[in-house]
């Protein structure tokens, strides 16, 4: 059991070492099989061991084995041992499973590519970081994974780096995830500081003994930890990233900024709960954040034209759901709209790969349109994903997830009315933009010509996870309907179970409120981009919606705002010291040596005579050195 | 003498044969390769030998030697670096005017000087192996003698030496006339007895430093290395460079432990300014240096600066240091020689910086070979030269020499500089090739590639592994104790 545990990430990393060291030499197929191989065979032994430790769970709850003893220095010892608990178990087989599904696409999406190892290679390296992030015992190997994970999105933004902007996307969600990096590595120190060990089963042993509630030390490591999350999962205002993180290719765009990477954040912050339960403060904050991204985001991704910045502000704002949920302290539901948003969004990223593909290269939605009966395939399961992301009611996996998370936001202990209104609002834009992106895509007339359809590598991913977009939710019923579980049972292993605020209202109703916004949603995008064209036609020529939509379309201008806060000051900065000051310390250093070196060389002037003085001198040194002493 | 003494020596005795034979080879007018083949198996011979004498050290034969397994370490290494050096001198003198086979005689002279300075316990015999070492270097030095720079370097190396010969006579002579004795271990009773060091003994100490800081190119009598190494055959010069310092390096580091100097803190005074001086100017010397050859006299200055950080302590880790710094160095040094040698066209040597430029483009095996070369000179992690300077610092502050150890440390990142300069170079862009016609002996060329690799590897191998060498070192040195 001990060594196939070691084994999930290890296939992973052999993957990237044969593919960065030979890929180039291999042929396309073989690099295909490689890379995708590694990934299914880590996906099969992950589902494996998932199905004994549901059957037999260990005693202590979790399986865990010490690889080796990474350093010891002094009282701190860190081993490279990994841990998988329920929860990590949860995200180890979204890692793998979905991971292993986009790889084999990948080998269909990418074949055109001539850095096919390259990507491969990437891939399969990041699949080790994220596996090595959640499977961590201790802090310092998850954040060697978390790093692990930004570089890997670094390079795979960055793919086509021959394009300035994709570099310089690149190196956006590079910076930015950085600040978020850092705070969370300074709340690392400080937990160190205080309780003496990193080991994660350690910290949430000692830390209710050590802290007590809403202490100032407790709370300042919950935010910043919550910072690092926020970096991660781009959550306001740490948010503007992951649109531009769209340069990199589809499958990154699934695996990376949709399944994976940018739930990093959740699962930092469920697995530390035990920190931020300490903090009600820094809990409340959370769901503010939460909150305010998912409409912040949902907002922006009602106007965006781009197929793939409307999949990433919805990315942005089902991660703040996932937030809210953790923030309320419905630590299950947020993991559990994970699960299920992992399948349908990475399933519409593919499907929008496949579309974009097809229709070379385009990215606009309203340069596409009819593509129903060209890309019936395509169509039905995209349809699938958008149901599950508009959260029709009954017949998806995202309405099981969004309506826990909405009921919570109103019922739980740290929930109230208003995170819940924000939330319904979000649902009610959810639907809207969800169904504006379908209809302007697959309905009306053709406008551009449809190329090659997507082979079967790509298409066989799409049908299976439009199959778990629509029966994920089953696992985990709404209490009033059917007492069907089996998820939060399993995740509630590890964390907490919600604790409801008295009194609890009528669960029924707001369920309908909910699924009557949801419904408003559809029909509101139906009638306004199906039914009515004219009523968005006519607002193009009304000032105040013109000026909207554009505060909308480039984030509420959150780029702009960071361009005049840090931009320009830190350009100004470096301007001021154009002939950098400190360099001029180096300069000093290098010509006194320069000098010195001038100054001695006189003494090698190439006479006897001169050697001769030298050794006399150097007599008479020694020997005055001699009668001083 | 008893038979086990005759027995401890006849490694030294072969040694001194070998110089025989090699007359008698050329009294019957045989050519190169035989002369140099025939050498080549001699030193294998006296590594045998030594191999072969083993169970019998430590011997002393009173009074003037003694052969333990400090001296076997020492001539050890020293037999390496002339097997190397040979190998490189075919190819080297096979393609200049001059006729080559007098050199060999002259090289294992040279080498049975300093093969004796290690074993040496005695002001005699000290005197006697070092005038050896000198008077076989003045002719090699000169060995190209059509040369302009070669009879310059010859000469001035002649001068210097005498002078400094002379001075270590009058030391000698002022430290008889305190002790009474010539003899290292009587020297120390004396002075024991005595109690605490007298001027006269200082003084006497005093001026011998100027012959063994002559040769070791030590600061302030370091003037003559860049002229000695620019003139001298290249071969000759990486001698110099190696078997000839580690010699006297030897004696020298024999005679401090027998009369426990390290204790005597004028002693040590001194040699820690030598050494601070050392690490300094040699530094500073090689920064804008733009001959090879001379920018690796000017290294080779403050590398003996560092060791003399290591031979401050004077217990067995500074011993163990400095016999490691000194391999480590010495493989390292034949390594960047070999390459001088073998890029080095018929008229003139390789010497100059301007012909390296490109050479990885040109020659990437050569250019490789080098770059390893002055990473481990530089003390860059994973090769020789790291492990070398660290153990010469872990050695330096157990003795709390704080001052020789800063500078050590501040002087190692100037020398980074000139290092990484050739390197640069060498990786450049716009390859100018060295031409250089092929030997008509292809074996040998062969045989120095393999020397090369050989060195190359062992520069890594210790750098990685280097607790092998150590214990290899402290096994040696367990045997005169």
């Amino acid at each position: 059991m001990h060594q196939t545990l070691s084994l999930i990430p290890a296939l992973p990393l052999a993957g990237f070492l044969i593919l960065s060291l030979l890929g180039r030499r291999l042929p396309n197929r073989l690099v295909a099989l490689i890379g995708a191989g590694v990934i299914s065979a880590a996906a099969i032994i992950a589902i494996w061991l998932g199905i004994s430790f549901l059957q037999a769970p260990p005693d202590s709850g979790a399986y865990s084995v010490e690889l080796w003893r990474w350093m010891s220095v002094a009282n701190f010892n860190c081993s490279f041992s990994l841990h998988v608990d329920a929860l990590s178990l949860v995200f180890v087989f979204v890692i793998t499973f979905v991971g292993a599904l986009i790889h084999i696409y990948s080998a269909g999406f990418m074949k055109h590519d001539r850095d096919y190892a390259r990507f491969f290679a990437s891939m399969n390296l990041f699949v080790c970081a994220m596996l090595l992030l959640v499977m961590a015992d201790n802090l310092v190997l998850l954040y060697l994974g978390w790093e692990g994970v930004g570089l890997c999105s670094y390079l795979l933004i960055g793919f086509w780096y021959e394009t300035t902007a994709n570099v310089q996307a690149a190196n956006k969600a590079f910076y930015i995830t950085r600040v978020g990096d850092t705070a969370m590595a300074i709340g690392f120190f400080l937990l160190f500081r205080e309780l003496g060990t990193l080991d994660i089963p350690a910290i949430q042993k000692l830390a209710p003994e050590h802290f007590t509630s809403g202490s100032p030390i407790i709370t300042a490591i919950a935010l910043l930890l919550l910072a690092g999350g926020m970096g991660k999962s781009a959550q306001v205002p740490l948010q503007t990233w992951l649109p531009d993180a769209m340069a990199g290719p589809s499958p990154v765009s699934a695996l990376i900024h949709a399944a994976t990477m940018v739930t990093a954040g959740v699962y930092l912050v469920a697995r530390m709960h035990v920190l931020f339960q300490l903090s009600p403060l820094v809990m409340s904050i959370t769901a503010v954040i939460g909150a305010l991204t998912l409409f912040i985001a949902g907002c922006s991704a009602m106007v965006q034209t781009d197929i793939k910045r409307i999949l990433a502000y919805s990315t942005i704002s089902q991660v703040g759901y996932m937030f809210l949920a953790l923030g309320v302290g419905a630590w299950s539901a947020g993991v559990f709209h994970f699960f299920t948003h992992a399948f349908f969004k990475a399933l519409l990223f593919l499907a929008a790969g496949a579309v974009i593909e097809s229709l070379h290269h385009e990215h606009g939605i309203f340069k596409m349109g009819g593509l129903k009966n060209k890309m019936p395939l395509v169509f039905y399961t995209f349809l699938a994903g958008a149901a599950a992301l508009a959260a029709l009611p009954l017949i998806t996996a995202g309405f099981f997830s969004k309506d826990q998370v909405l009921w919570y936001a109103l019922s739980a202990n740290g929930g109230n009315p208003l995170l819940w209104i924000v939330a319904l609002l979000g649902a009610f834009i959810t639907a809207f933009y969800t169904t504006r992106l379908m209809l302007v895509v697959f309905w009306g007339t053709e406008k551009t010509h449809v190329g090659e359809l997507p082979g079967r590598l790509m298409t066989l991913p799409l049908v299976i996870l439009a199959i778990l977009s629509i029966c994920a939710g089953f696992i985990e019923w709404p209490h009033n309907m059917l007492h069907i579980t089996l998820f939060s049972d399993l995740v509630q292993k590890v964390l907490p179970p919600v604790v409801e605020a008295e009194p609890v209202p009528s669960e029924a109703l707001f369920q309908l409120i909910a699924v009557v916004a949801t419904f408003s949603g559809v029909f509101v995008g139906y009638l306004l981009y199906r039914k009515n064209t004219s009523i968005i036609e006519s607002w193009k020529q009304t000032p105040a919606m013109v000026w909207l939509r554009d505060f909308f379309y480039t984030g509420w201008k959150f780029d702009e705002l960071y361009n005049i806060l840090f931009v320009r000051p830190f350009v100004f900065i470096t301007q001021l010291n154009k002939q950098d000051v400190i360099d001029k310390i180096y300069a000093g250093i290098v010509s006194l040596f320069q000098r010195l070196n001038g100054i001695f060389s006189v003494s090698q002037d190439g006479s006897v005579r001169t050697y001769v003085i030298g050794v006399l001198i150097g007599i008479i040194f020694i020997l005055a050195l001699q009668l001083i002493l | 003498m008893t038979e086990q003494q005759l027995m401890a020596l006849l490694p030294f005795m072969v040694l001194a044969a070998a110089s025989i034979v090699i007359i008698l080879l050329i009294a019957f007018r045989q050519g190169h390769t035989v002369i140099q083949v025939t050498g080549f198996l001699l030193m294998c011979l006296v590594i045998f030998a030594m191999w072969y004498v083993r169970g019998v050290l430590p011997q002393t034969i009173a009074p003037l030697l003694i052969v333990d397994g400090f001296g076997a370490l020492f001539t050890g290494l020293i037999v390496f670096c002339v097997l190397v050096v040979g190998l490189f001198s075919y190819i080297y003198f096979e393609e200049r005017e001059e006729n080559p086979r007098e050199y060999y005689i002259l090289i294992f002279l040279s080498t049975l000087g300093a093969a004796i300075l290690t074993i040496s316990r005695h002001f005699m015999s000290f005197f006697i192996g070092l005038e050896l070492l000198s008077i076989s270097l003045y002719a090699l030095i000169a060995y190209l003698r059509t040369r302009n720079n070669a009879i310059e370097a010859g000469i001035k190396y002649l001068v210097l030496a005498a002078l400094t010969s002379a001075f270590l006579l009058f030391g000698m002579a002022l430290i008889y006339m305190e002790t009474g004795s010539m003899d290292f271990a009587v020297i120390a009773q004396r002075l024991n007895a005595a109690g605490k060091s007298s001027a006269l003994f200082l003084t006497g100490f005093g001026v011998m430093m100027v012959a063994v800081g002559f040769k070791l190119a030590l600061v302030p009598f370091h003037l003559w290395a860049a002229d000695v190494y620019q003139g001298a055959p290249s071969p000759v010069a990486s001698f110099i460079a190696t078997v000839s310092k580690v010699g006297v390096f030897a004696v020298f580091l024999r005679f401090c432990q027998e009369l426990h100097l390290q204790n005597n803190s004028a002693v040590m005074m001194l040699i820690s300014a030598v050494a601070i001086l050392s690490m300094i100017s040699g530094n500073i010397l090689a920064l804008r240096q733009q001959n090879l050859k001379r920018l690796l006299a000017y290294s080779s200055i403050a590398h003996f600066g560092y060791l003399l950080v290591a031979f401050l302590p004077g217990n067995n880790t500074g011993v163990e240091a400095a016999v490691f710094y000194l391999t480590a160095y010495a493989i390292t040094i034949l390594a960047a020689f070999g390459i001088i040698i073998l890029l080095s066209p018929g008229e003139k040597d390789a010497d100059s910086l301007s012909m390296y430029r490109g050479l990885f483009w040109d020659k990437p095996f050569m250019a490789i070979v080098l770059t390893v070369a002055l990473l481990s000179l530089a003390g860059i992690p994973l090769t020789a030269g790291f492990i070398g300077k660290f153990y010469v610092l872990t050695a330096g502050v157990e003795q709390r020499a704080w001052l020789p150890v800063i500078v050590l440390v501040i002087t190692s990142v100037i020398g980074l500089y000139y290092y990484l300069r050739i390197i640069s170079t060498i990786f450049a862009d716009s390859p100018v090739t060295i031409q250089k016609e092929r030997s008509l002996n292809q074996f040998f060329y062969t045989a120095s590639y393999a020397a090369l690799v050989v060195l190359t590897l062992l520069l890594f191998g210790i750098g990685v592994m280097p607790a092998v060498i150590i214990q290899g070192i402290k096994q040696f040195l367990v045997i005169d104790r």
